[in-house]
């Protein structure tokens, strides 16, 4: 009797399960498609099918916010940017997930603390999984590092052999010496003002031993630091970089690192294996490595999986997290080349066999830090992004384009409330 | 009475349908406008005319309407100047007239983001075949050439609209005052700037109207070629307030400003319109 009623039991959870449909909005790239490949096996297991809509990047916070402000949204789970995993849940828009996370027993505990710190907790509550890691490197070119002929010429003109710079300046200073002597620019830079520019400065902001604000949100942007930070990225985009560099974006930078036109960028780690793919760069593959920015911090990057609280499925979605982000789904994907934000899918030796690079991403990770993460994140890269458009065009002195910058970022902490 | 009353049963379904999809969010937006709604607050006290003068003393605004302003005077100028060099063109007498159609339409067949898309390979600095030309001049990244730039791209895209409306104009106007104008012995020139032109002005003046209107709005271009960049050399007032609304997440605002904006175009087509029922 008791099997009998199990088995019924069964079947109609399993009937229950079947039909259900999880819509979730997804960002068209790779690691999307690898998820997409593993979806069958997760319907084989729960009989719940789940759909992505992928769309590019710059088109998902409106359609978002667009679906977190309807009575009911369209997108079961959602896949949210660390630029906005400030603003989503201040906002009220997400499910907070301690609830799930204990009563399913899922272990948070092999995440990487400046990942949940990144895109997990929002002032303590936690909101999001960690997804995806997207932190900030230095990709450069081995071969060129190597040339005998750039080598005397750079230690007649330096005093100093040519080697991976160790700060800033020495960056900065090759990146120069490259331009002007190897035939290539000295960096692919994204200059374009809003996201790209925004990022890429924030490299030069923490590798110059500044910050945006301090623990109290106090605003520190117009420090020496920064003023020196700017000073080199301005100085770097107008004679290091590129011909188009302030009107680039990520793409443009890839074509023109991929082409083999630049010794450098300042860029996303997953960028590496990109770059180092024969048929898709075949000019620059095998030439190319990476290390942690000069000067030690990059900008952390990520992706977070959440549950918006307008969501009709809330458990399904999370049944779907739980599974997409267990370790065994996770190796999965690392092999696949999906980025994992798990420390056992980065130690794990398959995977470190296939992307042995990952041992510098895991350094990239663990020393990466955030830039400000709070309601208004997306406005604070418009406007600090136009200060240091205006900065690099030649338009504003650096120093006033810090000031203003660090003006308009008070403001918005001030606007959310974080400052008085 | 009794053939008004029908009339106006017959166009009351269009007359609903456009105070719904138009009026309704005009006035929601008016609403808007005068509350502090914004997407992370809700709550929409009253604030009077407060966003208002928010809107009016931030000066990035204000640079985004000055910068409106010439981009428009700029585009509509070229636009119209261009547009009737073509219509009057194909209104002449030429061989494959049909091949020359087409080739005058097809700019206006195309979505202005496809357009953008197009030029930022023609005007890539590496890789496009006009910095080549131009010896590698950086179009869109140098906050000289930018805004220029991005206009050119624009007038490339509305002058077939403006040369296909004009063209209509020119065929639709009566041919006894130019055959007067030639029997008193009027060089085409002459005909065409003493006759044809002054004929030819209300459907300028439409058209003038039509044009202002569409380039007051400009957005994708701006989104898919500059992002309003270098620095704020391409900024203009549609993108600035589409930022306001979703990056500020600052709804009310965005409505202020864009009150701004629709008043603004009101105020230009009423000065139009009373310049039409003058003459």
């Amino acid at each position: 009797m008791k099997r009998l009623l199990a088995v019924l039991v069964l079947a109609t959870g399993l009937s229950l399960a079947q039909g259900v449909v999880l819509r979730a909005l997804m960002e068209d790239v790779p690691e999307t498609r690898i998820i997409e490949e593993l979806l069958p096996r997760f319907e084989r297991e729960t009989g719940i099918r789940v759909e992505f809509e992928k769309v590019q990047y710059a088109a998902m916070h409106d359609k978002l916010v667009a679906q977190l402000l309807a009575p009911q949204s369209a997108y079961d789970f959602l896949q949210v940017d660390f630029l906005w995993a400030g603003e989503f849940p201040a906002a009220g828009w997400l499910e907070p997930l301690e609830p799930y996370v204990k009563r399913s027993g899922f272990d948070l505990s092999p995440y990487y603390p400046s990942m949940l710190d990144l895109v997990g907790y929002y002032r303590g509550t936690l909101y999001m999984i960690p997804m995806y890691n997207y932190a900030m490197g230095l990709i450069y070119r081995k071969d060129l590092l190597s040339r005998k002929d750039l080598a005397e010429k750079y230690r007649a003109r330096f005093k100093r052999p040519l080697a991976l710079p160790k700060t800033l300046e020495e960056y900065v200073d090759l990146s120069l010496f490259m331009a002007k002597n190897a035939g290539v620019a000295g960096a692919a830079m994204q200059g374009q003002r809003g996201d790209p520019n925004f990022m890429e400065f924030s490299n030069y902001l923490f590798a110059a031993g500044g910050d945006y604000v301090d623990r109290n949100w106090r605003v520190t942007l117009a420090s020496p630091q920064g003023e020196k930070a700017l000073a080199l990225y301005v100085r770097n985009i107008q004679q290091g970089a590129q011909k188009g560099a302030l009107n680039a974006n990520l793409d443009d930078t890839f074509r023109v690192m991929c082409q083999g036109r630049a010794f450098s960028m300042i860029t996303y780690w997953w960028m590496l294996p990109q770059l180092d793919d024969p048929k898709q760069c075949p000019k620059v593959a095998g030439k190319v490595a990476l290390s942690p920015v000069p000067g030690g911090a990059g900008v952390n990057g990520g992706w977070g999986w959440a549950i918006p609280k307008n969501s009709a499925q809330k458990e399904a979605a999370w049944r779907f997290i739980s599974w997409v982000e267990s370790k065994p789904i996770v190796r999965e994907r690392a092999l696949r080349g999906h980025a994992p934000t798990r420390k056992d899918a980065f130690q794990d030796p398959e995977v470190l066999k296939k992307y042995p690079y990952y041992k510098e991403a895991e350094r990239i990770i663990a020393g990466a830090k955030k830039v400000p993460i709070f309601a208004y994140t997306a406005e604070m890269e418009d406007v600090v992004g136009r200060e240091i458009s205006l900065a690099a065009a030649g338009q504003k002195p650096v120093k006033q384009a810090l000031q203003d910058a660090a003006r308009g970022l008070e403001g918005l902490l001030k606007k959310a409330g974080l400052l008085r | 009475m009794k053939g008004r009353g029908t009339g106006l049963l017959l166009a009351l379904p269009g007359l609903l349908l456009l105070a719904g999809v138009v009026g309704l969010p005009l006035l929601y937006a008016l609403y808007l406008s005068l509350t502090d709604y914004t997407f992370l607050k809700p709550s929409a006290a009253f604030q009077g005319l407060g966003r208002y003068l928010d809107a009016l003393q931030d000066p990035y605004f204000r640079h985004a309407l000055a910068l409106t302003g010439v981009y428009v005077g700029l585009t509509v100028g070229l636009t119209l100047a261009l547009g009737l060099l073509l219509a009057v063109l194909l209104h002449q007498r030429l061989p494959f007239r049909g091949l020359h159609y087409l080739a005058v339409s097809l700019p206006m067949l195309i979505a202005p983001v496809g357009v953008g898309l197009i030029w930022k390979m023609i005007l890539h600095p590496e890789l496009g075949i006009l910095a080549y030309l131009f010896g590698g001049r950086d179009f869109l990244g140098d906050a000289r050439y930018a805004l220029l730039t991005l206009a050119l791209v624009d007038v490339w895209q509305q002058t077939s609209f403006a040369a296909l409306v004009l063209l209509a104009g020119l065929r639709s106007l009566p041919k006894e005052p130019l055959e007067a104008a030639y029997v008193d012995g009027a060089t085409p020139w002459q005909a065409f700037w003493r006759v044809t032109f002054p004929l030819l002005l209300p459907v300028l003046g439409v058209l003038l109207i039509l044009q202002v209107v569409a380039e007051v709005r400009t957005y994708d271009l701006v989104y898919v070629l500059t992002r309003g960049g270098p620095g704020t050399a391409t900024d203009l007032v549609s993108f600035y307030i589409y930022r306001k609304a979703f990056l500020g997440l600052d709804l009310s605002g965005a409505s202020a400003m864009g009150y701004f904006l629709l008043l603004a175009t009101l105020a230009l087509t009423a000065l139009y319109y009373r310049g039409l029922t003058r003459a």
